[in-house]
């Protein structure tokens, strides 16, 4: 184990925090997916990367900064997951659990190698001025971009709670998730409800694809890793729960970097995953203990 | 038999068109002493490069590279083989820079595909594996882009080549540019390095080794996976260590997020030196100012004048309009000894070919080719940094083509 500097420690834990909390964003979409369709879906995170290469698009022909870009590519996440729902995923819907499952497994490849053939397979990055930039709160440093992605997360997480919570929308969508057939009885149309998370799911997701970018790089290829911490996240926060997520985001985002930080980065994951496991066996509804926000 | 005796028909038309063809254009195939004759049965070479995934940034170089060997010997007529000539088919299969994709290739490539010898993919994590298949089922494989040290270690290899620099002397370039070019720092350096082949030799061996020898101190090294993409706790000790030296090796996503994530940090080393990740052009453009400054081991420029070095640079920009990499020298030599070779031997016959490519002695694109014992042959490794998106070669002096940056901006 290295020797402890409380300084970088402190630095390290709340850069974790603020990380964890902006990718958070990527994985919200996921929990409501799951949570309302009871779909696994294995496409997230190429949707996630394709909110990305928006970003790094419209960054490169029309000079769009990628945070001034976010409303568009939460349009065009949308616009693009809309029609998958109604097309593809509505029909197999019917074939059960499995059918979504394998269906999105497939899209997920096709839509990788679209990545490859159209965007080729070179490693990208989005950049702001932003992205150089630090807050100093004492001695510690944190990164601009952490803060304001963090920020913007958090606040799109609260939009989407309170889209849940407190519209006819919202309502639609919880009767959906406990009961689907109960809740077409009494009138609500419940594969409107479904297409629209999912679509909504595209827009979150591709949002967050901005966020991640700004911090890494990718690649065509980068998808999978983030489904995984999108998954893990969102086991920590709860299944179908929006805040939790959001908190769990934080929570994986400190158990990772203090694992980096103390036994190398080499455990980075290996900590993160090992936490999760001893989480769940402690709290295996999430960290903030309620079954459910939906 | 009806449809046979066609195709007979018509690839003995093809080959009178090609026959005349060639004697039109003055075109002469490789390995002719002067009358030619035809065949439609081509030579198959093979290879797998990654297109896609974590290496990519490598795997079109050596797709143009390879393509533009082939393009070449085939337009001079193909290569002669027992008195014919034929043209050279090159297959390429994208390996998604998967080892394990890359086993399962050359097996069909060898298997279905039926290729008389192949090229190797980028990096020891894609090059070793293929090599290993070529070389259990006897078929002549020819890579570089991986160091000559790892691809010894190994095995003791029967028919696979390989074409590049060593570790070692790449660890020792970086040191050699700073005190060259009078660079002065507090001699400490902090070492960065993923857990890939090559990553954990130079990272945990090589270059501790080197840097206590060239009189500088390690004060730190980490190891990460390398597919990682946080650093920003390592960066955080490197930062703590007060290094003025950063040492990476890794790929090229990870070098992009690491030299982003010390920015985010508002940490600068005077200087980073970035092995492996920081080669390809996509890591300058992804970066953009941030990558000023940061050196990278390399062993080609054209104004190196080795033979073609400057046409392949200019053909390779006009072709794609983009700028070119150092891997389109050493994939197009490989390429390029691979079929000397097979003209030398003048057959198919695996093990001539084999022992024809033992024999090469030759001065190439990207320097001089000679194997030694252990199937290795070894290129010059200079010191290159990148400077408004350009690689400009630093060390050796007499070989440099622009000032040394410093500190990094």
């Amino acid at each position: 184990m290295n020797s402890i500097d409380p300084v970088g420690l402190a630095n390290t834990v709340l850069g974790g925090a603020l990380l964890g909390g902006l990718i958070a964003l990527s994985a919200v979409g996921l929990s409501l997916v799951l949570g309302v369709m009871k779909l696994v879906n294995l496409m997230h995170g190429q949707i996630v990367v394709l909110g990305a290469y928006a970003a790094f698009y419209l960054a490169a022909f029309w000079g769009i900064s990628p945070l001034l870009a976010l409303p568009i590519v939460f349009v065009l996440g949308f616009a693009f997951t809309a029609p998958v729902e109604k097309f593809i995923l509505a029909p197999v819907a019917k074939h059960g659990e499995e059918a979504g499952l394998l269906t999105t497994f497939a899209l997920a490849i096709i839509l990788e190698n679209l990545f490859i053939r159209f965007f080729s397979g070179d490693s990208r990055s989005l950049d702001t001025a932003f992205s150089r930039e630090t807050i100093a709160i004492g001695p510690i440093n944190l990164p601009t971009i952490y803060l304001i992605g963090f920020a913007i997360s958090l606040t799109v997480c609260l939009a989407v709670w309170m889209l849940v919570t407190r519209t006819s929308f919202g309502r639609s969508l919880r009767a959906s998730s406990e009961d689907p057939i109960s809740a077409a009885i009494v009138g609500i149309h419940v594969s409107r409800v479904r297409w629209g998370t999912f679509a909504l799911n595209g827009g979150l997701a591709s949002m967050g694809g901005v966020l991640i970018a700004l911090c890494f790089s990718f690649t065509p290829s980068s998808g999978s890793e983030y489904l995984l911490t999108a998954f893990a996240i969102i086991v920590l926060g709860g299944l179908g729960n929006i805040m939790g997520t959001f908190v769990g985001g934080i929570a994986l985002g400190v158990i990772q970097s203090l694992g980096a930080y103390f036994f190398g980065d080499g455990y980075r994951t290996f900590v993160g995953l090992v936490m999760l496991i001893i989480l769940l066996a402690i709290a295996p509804n999430g960290i903030l203990k309620r079954r459910r926000s939906l | 038999m009806h449809l046979s005796t066609r195709r007979r028909r018509l690839a003995g038309g093809l080959a009178f068109i090609t026959a005349t063809a060639l004697a039109l254009t003055g075109c002469s195939p490789i390995g002719a002493d002067g009358e030619t004759s035809d065949s439609s049965e081509p030579i198959r070479i093979g290879a797998t490069i990654p297109l896609s995934g974590t290496l990519a940034g490598f795997g079109s170089f050596l797709q143009w590279g390879y393509q533009h060997a082939v393009d070449e010997v085939n337009a001079a007529g193909g290569i002669m083989i027992d008195g014919t000539a034929r043209e050279v088919e090159l297959t390429l299969v994208d390996d998604k820079s998967d080892p394990n994709e890359v086993t399962s290739s050359i097996k069909t490539l060898i298997s279905s595909t039926n290729v008389d010898a192949l090229l190797g993919s980028c990096t020891p994590d894609l090059v070793n594996p293929g090599a290993v298949v070529a070389d259990a089922q006897g078929v002549p494989f020819v890579a570089e882009c991986t160091p000559i040290e790892v691809f010894k270690s190994v095995k003791e290899w029967t028919y696979a080549w390989d074409i590049f620099f060593s570790v070692a002397d790449q660890a020792v370039a970086p040191f050699e540019a700073l005190e060259a070019n009078g660079i002065e720092t507090n001699k400490q350096v902090f070492i960065l390095h993923d857990n890939g082949p090559d990553g954990q030799a130079i990272g945990n061996e090589i270059w501790p080794v080197v840097a206590e020898e060239q009189g500088y101190t390690v004060a730190g090294n980490i190891e990460f996976p390398a597919d990682n993409t946080d650093f920003s706790a390592a960066i955080q000790k490197a930062k703590e260590s007060g290094a003025d030296i950063v040492l990476i090796s890794s790929i090229t996503p990870a070098a992009i997020s690491i030299r982003k994530q010390m920015a985010a940090i508002g940490w600068t080393p005077k200087v980073i030196v970035a092995e492996k990740g920081a080669e390809p052009v996509q890591f300058a453009e992804a970066l953009g100012d941030l990558a000023d400054g940061i050196i990278v081991g390399a062993y080609w420029d054209p104004s190196f004048g080795y033979p073609g070095a400057e046409e392949l640079k200019d053909a390779f920009e006009s072709e794609t309009g983009l700028t070119s990499s150092q891997h389109i020298a050493d994939s197009y030599t490989a390429a390029m000894v691979l079929m000397d070779a097979i003209a030398a031997a003048g057959s198919l016959d695996k093990d001539e070919i084999n022992d024809a490519i033992g024999e090469t002695d030759g001065i190439y694109a990207v320097g001089p080719v000679k194997f030694d014992d252990e199937h290795a042959a070894k290129i010059p490794v200079v010191s290159s940094q990148w400077q408004d998106g350009v690689p400009i070669i630093v060390w050796p002096t007499d070989q440099a083509t622009g000032d040394f940056l410093f500190p990094v901006p």
